[in-house]
């Protein structure tokens, strides 16, 4: 396999009392296309900052191809695109008056590269960056994070604020110029209907650490919804990997991890049960709420931290 | 070739695609012999991993429907028509089954079921007579 693209262990931070990354454990292949997801204010951000070497660790250990930002932060950043949330670039500037401002920051800025990308992207290049709209701003970050040639390109949440015709259209480019060219793409998003298509595979973060790393296709078919009597559900829970459970009336809907073995073992046992299949949002959901305090507790709620999933 | 992916769906982004090329298979749409477009440019159309397109073409060329042919590309297998209405078929027994189970579960016996199903047969029947005598 190589060196991982990214690798981060057991790293920890907080930021006065708040401790915002506990333990975070995550490591990305090369050629990957990595989604890392998660609510707002569950450490997305402060973690994608860390791999830069924009901010600095508390604890454990992070490697983005091969190097520690935080001793070598250039090193990191000539060899990673990055585009950061809500990237602002300087308003009077005209697109192509950027792209040779950035150029001699990098020493291998390919400006025929950016070029063609701006087109590819149709970014207008005579326009001035205040007049620009906002997929045309995103869309400008990635010619600017791109034209490098990086290895690695890390985005912070590109599709924010997006309208879903521009989603799409930038999932297009990602897929053509990102997964078609082979590089290792990490990006952070809320919007899982979006990645689902796209990315190769899956990260969960809520409260500062992973709850499930995963193939996009292997945690549908790993997590799923079983409704079965009341009684049956509180069995189940003994045994398995149970993420989320209601009960209304004498039936329970249980959420569990593992779901084809649960499964075979409901049937050979002859319990009765349904099987009801989720969407990514759904599966999303599972993993996070029972944590989430704003909401009203959930009964027999148990969480496995990825890696042993 | 005209497909298209439901977002945030229950079933899987390359379950939609593997069943619709069946669909399209199975009506005769694609013919024996028909070239799929290239995983790249698939990709690309439907905004959707190149790697789930591979599995998909792949899953199709072990199930029959289609083929490989080194450095040209993916077709339509031979038996297409009739493997791809094998693989429909199974779809819609599981289909009948949930629709079976959801008529049970309202309370509707069998021969009511029956009554329904005959019922939705003779409506299609009779506005596909109503469709030829217009035209």
């Amino acid at each position: 396999m190589g060196v991982p693209a990214i690798e981060l262990q057991s790293v920890d931070k907080s930021f006065r009392k708040n401790r915002v990354l506990r333990g975070l454990t995550l490591q990305v292949e090369t050629g990957r296309t990595f989604a890392f997801l998660g609510r707002n204010g569950a450490g997305k951000t402060t973690a994608i900052r860390m791999l830069l070497g924009l901010l600095n660790r508390d604890d454990g250990s992070i490697r983005v191809l091969g190097l520690d930002p935080q001793i070598d932060p250039i090193g990191v950043r000539s060899r990673v695109g990055y585009l950061a949330e809500d990237q602002t670039m300087y308003g009077w500037m005209r697109c192509e008056e950027i792209l040779r401002f950035m150029a001699p920051f990098y020493p291998t800025w390919d400006h025929q590269l950016a070029l063609q990308y701006a087109r590819d992207f149709d970014v207008p290049l005579a326009t001035k960056i205040k007049h620009l709209s906002k997929g045309q701003n995103v869309r400008l970050g990635l010619v600017l994070a791109l034209a490098h040639r990086p290895e690695l390109v890390i985005l912070d949440d590109p599709a924010l604020g997006l309208d879903p015709i521009m989603r799409k259209q930038f999932n297009r480019d990602l897929i053509t110029h990102l997964q078609g060219e082979g590089r290792t793409l990490f990006y952070s998003s809320h919007l899982l209907y979006e990645v689902e298509p796209v990315a190769d595979e899956v990260a969960i973060l809520d409260q500062g650490r992973i709850v499930r790393q995963s193939e996009t296709d292997a945690l549908r078919r790993d997590v799923k919804q079983i409704v079965l009597h009341r009684e049956a559900a509180a069995v189940l829970g003994e045994t398995a990997s149970v993420l989320h459970r209601r009960d209304e009336g004498q039936e329970s809907a249980v959420v569990v991890e593992e779901a084809p073995g649960v499964i075979d073992g409901l049937r050979r046992e002859g319990v009765e049960h349904r099987v009801v299949e989720l969407n990514l949002d759904e599966i999303f959901e599972a993993y996070v709420t029972g944590n989430n305090q704003d909401q009203e507790p959930k009964t027999a709620t148990t969480l496995r931290v990825a890696g042993d999933a | 070739m005209f497909l298209r992916i439901e977002k945030g769906s229950a079933v899987p982004i390359s379950s939609q695609i593997a069943q619709q090329i069946a669909m399209l298979c199975a009506s005769g749409r694609l013919k024996p012999g028909d070239r799929l477009p290239s995983v790249r440019e698939l990709a690309r159309e439907l905004a959707v991993n190149q790697n789930t397109i591979l599995r998909v073409y792949e899953r199709l060329v072990h199930d029959g429907l289609l083929e490989m042919r080194h450095g040209q590309g993916t077709f339509v297998a031979a038996h297409a028509h009739s493997t791809g209405l094998a693989v429909h078929r199974n779809r819609l027994v599981e289909e009948l089954r949930q629709w079976a189970r959801q008529g049970l579960a309202l309370g509707l016996g069998p021969e009511e079921l029956h009554e329904l199903m005959n019922e939705a047969l003779q409506q299609l029947q009779s506005l596909a007579t109503a469709e030829k005598e217009v035209s």
